[in-house]
């Protein structure tokens, strides 16, 4: 019989979460609750007796000093209940703790079937609150249908003796497992096959899988396995292998470009290919610090003799989309799983986060699933929760907002590791798998989730059903498996480590195979969260903190042993082979029987038409308007817009300092509230030497032209780096693209050719940035169909494409952390410059869209010259000679000198006439163009003349003084003045919009 | 000082500043090792051997029940005595953040009239209802047993908690006051009492308190992260300080932080 507990805190103290309820209710749909006190309820789904129950209530789930308790429904006053609980086969990882807890306590084991579930109900008392505000609490503030279910109850209709009752959302499949064998007598039948499944093969996929099948040889090998036509395994198995996600088909694709301005043809074979992997192997051979890249999990760059670093980047876009906590905190620590599974593995020493979201406090007609601000709340909190949880520190991030966003948001996450540059004598970079070898599944368990993506079907849900294949990761167990990993690893037991990921099983397995050219997989020995798993859908769940690992069997011992100690479920799924076959049994039977070389043959190439018209030609052009002459008003209005202003709540939220390397923080200054250019963390502690770390993201030009929201995108990441210290000569990146649909359909993506067409040249870009720029690509990934269709104010759906993004990472190796500097004016006295030329260039700019403008003239990168301008600043800051640095961003020089000013609570006097520019007779535009190449800095009188000589062929002037007296002083081209602003109140500009969020 | 003080770091099930705690701790001369929950409660790694215990930062359990209540149920069922015997032998014990929450959740703090198992007080969710990542200014009771903060009188640390707040009753409180065991309160710039001004005091503790120590100062908990300002360069000011330090003609003259005089103390303690 089920028991249940309820605990709430004692009546005097006060509830912070109901608080942090009642103000959303205020703040998002202004409902007046005057109170909400929380209760928390465990349901014990087992077979105890009420004396041991009770021992679990008071010792475990009861503080004295501050909560009460009772197994019977807890007497809290209210006018409304709302309970919200998880569906069936989510992952309740309190529910999971709780067990563990009540095990130790009594000395026993749950036995299968058993367990134990949290939800918790919100006791309300509001007079004016009605039903529907209640319902409308429950429902988009409190629980995501897809993985939870909620209740509603007024006075009336709750029982105070029964409470909310017993809600066990265990899963109940009782379904026997089978593996289906289907045939497929023609492409028609295979073409239906992979609509009705959901494998979403490509049409040109079809022939090659069914010849496949058709040879004679191959049929007379699976003849020796009772094998004849594919198997459901086979076939998910083949579906998960080509899919865009796990092959990268669009990047390995041929693109016919089309120049329609001057005519011009060409046929890129492979963006990828061309673009990425050219540059950067040419790259490689030219920088020793290079260690691994282009093959493994993440790339691997050397950061001391002793240890070398990792850094990788991805995005979980339709997750988040779809359920924004959990899709955001399985993105962040799934990708600190790619560093624990490269090389032989390494330890996490930093994560970021990237968001693109619709407008905050969007009202339109159109409706997202997940209202924009609901979408920001849940994503900043899951990767809050698995970013602390995990351990790691999140030193830096990104939010911006744009309606394009509104389709689908993005979420990107990066994650950097560090290793030792030899385990055991052997290089830490590389690994194999030897026939023989064992094959292991570490962490956690396989269930439903993560099957085939997604799905929102609320068809689906049954009380007993698993919901909606969501995963909710855990970074509890993932953390307990990496301890363990990172232990086994230093003890030489680890041969080949991956992750699993998209795909699954069938993936991880899938790959390493390659290594010793075969395996044999027992499907029966995979532990599972429930019975009742196809075998199919065991080989391609994307459950999450798993590991695979490759050991010799002469360490299972003691590979066993570290597993138990650290308390993580290791298993023995099979063994590596040479038979050149994946042979998946399950129970003895096979099940799969596939040749490991059919994935990386024969397939043919996807095929794009890119046709590009250039900007001008599309009708955009440049705005007419007449010159403001309220500038003070105007930049006040400039810090306030959201893609500027201060998001402090979301990095304070975010542990930084965890693992004690903090250098640079995400926010400096004498206030500790400006945003800083880049982190830069100090991962050995015993060493001076530093890891620098920035990103950018600016997709707003690619309304203009994507070739240059590339080269600004990552010209910007590279002087973020630049700005604090960073050594331009070490240098690595990462891409991350994410782009709405290329393949051109007359009625379903009419504009796809032009997509194409961006994507080419943003990778144009890319190579010619990193080329020059010298920054191999150490790892990168791409996602792409970043396209919604929105229901509007009708019925009607429209479709949304998110702008073409590409978020770009840099990081690189410093050898003195002590040299670094931040961006906040320090000295009054001190002569602020500006490096870089300032051009009228507001295309795309914050300027013009805070006009309602896009504009024609986008900020161009002058790679070469840029390069050595870099240099030159670096030089400076090695050499001391700089009190701050800080780049030209996003929203111009007013903005950037407001954040230098604000940054060191200090006043700046500014003469607009003296900063470097060209072609410029106007001053709106000198102070919101957003020409690359840019930086401010500030500079002690001493040091004047050395930083002028070491600039001496570089654009650049003394523009002005930092002042004692905190204002922003901004004189006109003609000498006059233009602004006076205090700091405080462009403080409380810039901090108006998300002030009061925590 | 005669013997390197031997330190047990523990180490698992969530806990995560383990590296920072030990390299804190040798930074200051002890001879430090980090060793998972399961290998002390398995007697593999066994508490004589140590001089000094630390319960260090992290989500032990996730906290998914209260922070630290299952790390201290799970040190309480299978190892309670021997963590007692530790402590009637004199030696020390530091909980930093989920330490600390550890550490009054056995009942090792605040430990009133001798009794080193009772819950009399609780660090509870922060009344700004979120996590929060933030340097904080601590001043340091003059008149404290703590071993650990001898000769200190302020601490500038990072915290980073969602469940940081103080809480005990009113007599306890007091109690603790007359008893001086309230070590560490938070504070304003200036060093005058934070009074539980938002974000001076991070969390609406109760009395500004940020660490308390047991009546013979031999155990002490805090919230902030002393092991995380181990470095000049981890202070929020540093870059400044060191433009102006520049000025002046100076350089950095040493690259310890502030943070490692907590665990100076307890060496030089164990060294007398």
């Amino acid at each position: 019989m089920p028991h249940r507990i309820e605990v709430t805190l004692k009546e005097q103290l006060l509830d912070a979460e109901g608080q942090s309820l009642r103000q959303k209710a205020k703040d998002y749909f202004d409902i007046d609750l005057q109170q909400v006190r929380t209760v928390h309820i465990v349901t014990i789904d087992a077979d105890l007796t009420t004396e041991q129950v009770e021992r679990i209530r008071s010792e475990i789930f009861t503080n004295p000093v501050t909560q009460v308790s009772s197994l019977a429904p807890l007497a809290v006053d209210f006018d409304w209940v709302l309970w919200v609980g998880f569906r069936p086969g989510v992952r309740d990882n309190p529910g999971a703790t709780a067990v563990e807890a009540m095990e130790d306590l009594l000395h026993l084991k749950l036995k299968a079937g058993e367990a134990v579930y949290t939800s918790k109900r919100y006791c309300l008392k509001g007079s004016g609150v009605t039903r529907s505000d209640a319902e409308k609490i429950a429902g988009e503030l409190l629980a995501n249908d897809i993985i939870q279910q909620w209740a509603v109850y007024d006075r009336d209709h709750w029982d105070p003796a029964d409470g909310i009752g017993f809600v066990i959302p265990k899963v109940k499949l009782d379904h026997r497992p089978e593996v289906a064998t289907l045939s497929i007598d023609s492409d028609e039948t295979l073409a239906r096959l992979s609509d009705e499944r959901s494998l979403s093969l490509n049409p040109n996929d079809i022939p090659t899988i069914r010849a496949y099948f058709m040879k004679t040889e191959v049929q007379s090998q699976r003849g020796k396995v009772s094998l004849s036509d594919p198997t459901d395994v086979e076939l998910e198995y083949i579906s998960q292998a080509r899919s865009d996600h796990c092959n990268h088909n669009t990047f390995g694709g041929r693109f016919h470009y089309k120049d329609l301005a001057s005519g011009k043809e060409e046929v890129i074979d492979s963006l990828f290919k061309t673009y990425i992997e050219g540059p950067t192997l040419a790259l490689k051979a030219k920088k020793d610090w290079v260690v691994s890249v282009l093959w493994d999990n993440a790339g691997v760059g050397r950061f001391d003799e002793g240890h070398n670093y990792v850094i990788t980047g991805e995005t979980h876009n339709s997750p988040s989309n779809m359920e924004a906590y959990g899709g955001a905190i399985t993105g962040i620590v799934g990708i600190y799983r790619d560093p624990m599974g490269t090389g032989k593995g390494s330890k996490l020493i930093m994560g970021s986060y990237g968001y693109c979201m619709g407008p905050r406090d969007y009202d339109g007609d159109l409706k997202p699933r997940l209202h924009p601000r609901r979408l920001l709340d849940g994503v900043i909190e899951g990767v809050r929760d698995g970013g602390n949880k995990s351990g790691i520190p999140t030193p830096f991030g990104q939010v911006m907002f744009h309606p394009g966003y509104l389709g689908k948001c993005l979420v990107f996450v990066t994650a950097l590791g560090i290793m030792p540059a030899e385990i055991q004598g052997e290089p830490s970079d590389q690994k194999t798998i030897f026939p023989g070898d064992l094959a292991i599944m570490c962490g956690g368990r396989v269930g439903k989730d993560g099957i085939h993506g997604v799905t929102a079907s609320s068809a689906t849900f049954s009380a007993n059903t698993p919901a909606g294949h969501v995963q909710i990761g855990d970074p509890y167990t993932q953390k307990k498996m990496h301890d363990f990993l990172i232990e086994a690893r230093d003890e030489g037991l680890i041969r080949f480590i991956t992750d699993n990921g998209g795909g699954g099983l069938s993936s991880s397995i899938g790959e390493s195979a390659r290594f010793s050219n075969g395996c044999d997989i027992q499907l029966e020995k995979v532990p599972l969260k429930y019975d009742g798993l196809d075998q199919w859908e065991i080989w391609i769940s994307e459950s999450q903190e798993r590991m695979t690992v490759a050991i010799d069997p002469a360490h299972l011992e003691r590979f066993m042993e570290l597993s138990r100690l650290h308390a993580v479920e290791s298993t023995v799924i099979g063994t590596y082979t040479d038979s050149g076959k994946i042979h998946i049994t399950y129970n003895g039977v096979t099940c799969a029987y596939i040749d490991l070389d059919l994935l990386t043959s024969a397939f043919p190439q996807w095929e794009f038409a890119a046709e590009w018209q250039p900007p001008a030609l599309r009708g955009l052009k440049e705005p007419v308007l007449g010159l403001p002459d309220n500038h003070a008003a105007l930049i006040l209005d400039m810090l306030k817009r959201p893609n500027i202003c201060s998001k402090e709540w979301v990095c304070r939220q975010y542990d930084h300092e965890v693992q004690g390397t903090s250098v640079i923080k995400p926010l400096v200054g004498t206030g500790r509230d400006v945003p800083s250019d880049a982190a830069v963390i100090r991962p050995v502690l015993t060493s001076p030497k530093g890891l620098v770390f920035s990103q950018a993201l600016i997709p707003m030009y690619s309304a203009i032209d994507a070739y240059h929201m590339t080269a600004c995108t990552i010209d910007e990441a590279v002087r973020r780096a630049v700005a604090v210290g960073g050594d331009p000569d070490r240098f690595g990146g990462v891409d991350n693209f994410c782009w709405p649909n290329i393949h051109y359909d007359e009625r379903k993506n009419p504009d796809g050719r032009h997509k194409a067409a961006q994507l080419v040249r943003s990778c144009k870009a890319l190579a010619e940035m990193c080329t020059t720029y010298g920054i191999p690509l150490l790892s990168g990934k791409d996602s792409m169909y970043v396209d919604g269709h929105l229901p509007g104010r009708y019925g009607e759906t429209h479709k949304v494409s998110a702008l073409e993004t590409l978020q770009f990472s840099v990081s690189g190796v410093m050898d003195d952390v002590c040299r670094c500097v931040t961006m906040d004016a320090k000295v009054p006295g001190d002569g602020v410059y500006v490096v870089g030329v300032t051009r009228d260039e507001l295309g795309g700019s914050e300027y013009y869209e805070l006009l309602g403008n896009i504009g024609l003239h986008v900020p161009r990168v002058e790679a070469g010259a840029f390069e050595i301008r870099y240099r030159s600043v670096a030089k400076a800051i090695d050499q001391g000679l700089l009190a701050s640095c800080h780049g030209i961003y996003r929203g111009g020089l007013a903005v950037h000198l407001a954040l230098v000013a604000m940054g060191g609570e200090l006043g700046l006097e500014i003469d607009l006439a003296k900063v470097p520019a060209r072609g410029i007779d106007r001053e709106d535009t000198m102070l919101f163009s957003e020409s690359a190449g840019r930086f401010i800095v500030t500079v002690a009188p001493e040091n004047r003349a050395a930083f002028e000589a070491l600039l001496a062929d570089q654009p650049t002037a003394c523009v002005g003084r930092v002042t004692e007296a905190p204002i922003l002083t901004i004189n006109g081209l003609d000498g006059s003045r233009l602004a006076a602003l205090t700091v405080e109140e462009m403080k409380a500009a810039w901090k108006g919009p998300f002030g009061d969020l925590i | 000082m005669s013997t390197q003080p031997k330190v047990l770091v523990l180490t698992g099930f969530g806990l995560n500043c383990d590296h920072e705690t030990a390299y804190a701790f040798e930074r200051a001369g002890a001879a430090a090792r980090r060793a998972h929950i399961n290998a002390l409660i398995a007697g593999d790694v066994r508490l004589d051997d140590y001089q000094i215990l630390a319960f260090g930062g992290g989500f032990s359990w996730g906290d998914d029940h209260g922070a630290g209540v299952i790390q201290a149920l799970r040190l309480k069922t299978n190892i309670g005595d021997k963590l007692l015997d530790f402590v009637e032998a004199g030696k020390l014990v530091i909980g930093i953040c989920n330490g600390f929450q550890t550490l009054v959740n056995l009942g090792l703090l605040p430990g009133i009239d001798g009794d080193y198992t009772r819950r009399s007080v609780a660090l509870i969710a922060n009344d700004c209802g979120n996590f929060r990542d933030q340097w904080v200014r601590v001043t340091i009771n003059p008149d404290s047993p703590c071993v650990f903060t001898r000769g200190m009188k302020t601490l500038d640390m990072p915290i980073r908690h969602g469940e940081g707040k103080f809480y005990a009753e009113r007599e306890t409180l007091q109690t603790l006051a007359d008893n001086h065991q309230v070590t560490m309160q938070y504070a304003l710039p200036d060093g005058q009492a934070a009074s539980g001004v938002f974000p001076h005091n991070p969390n609406g503790s109760l009395a500004d308190i940020a660490g308390i120590c047991d009546s013979s100062g031999r155990i002490f908990g805090l919230m902030p992260h002393p092991e995380a300002y181990n470095h000049v360069t981890n202070h929020p000011d540093w870059p400044r300080r060191n433009e102006k330090q520049k000025r002046c003609g100076n350089s950095l003259t040493s690259d310890v932080g502030d943070g490692i005089r907590i665990f100076e103390n307890a060496v030089a303690y164990l060294g007398d």
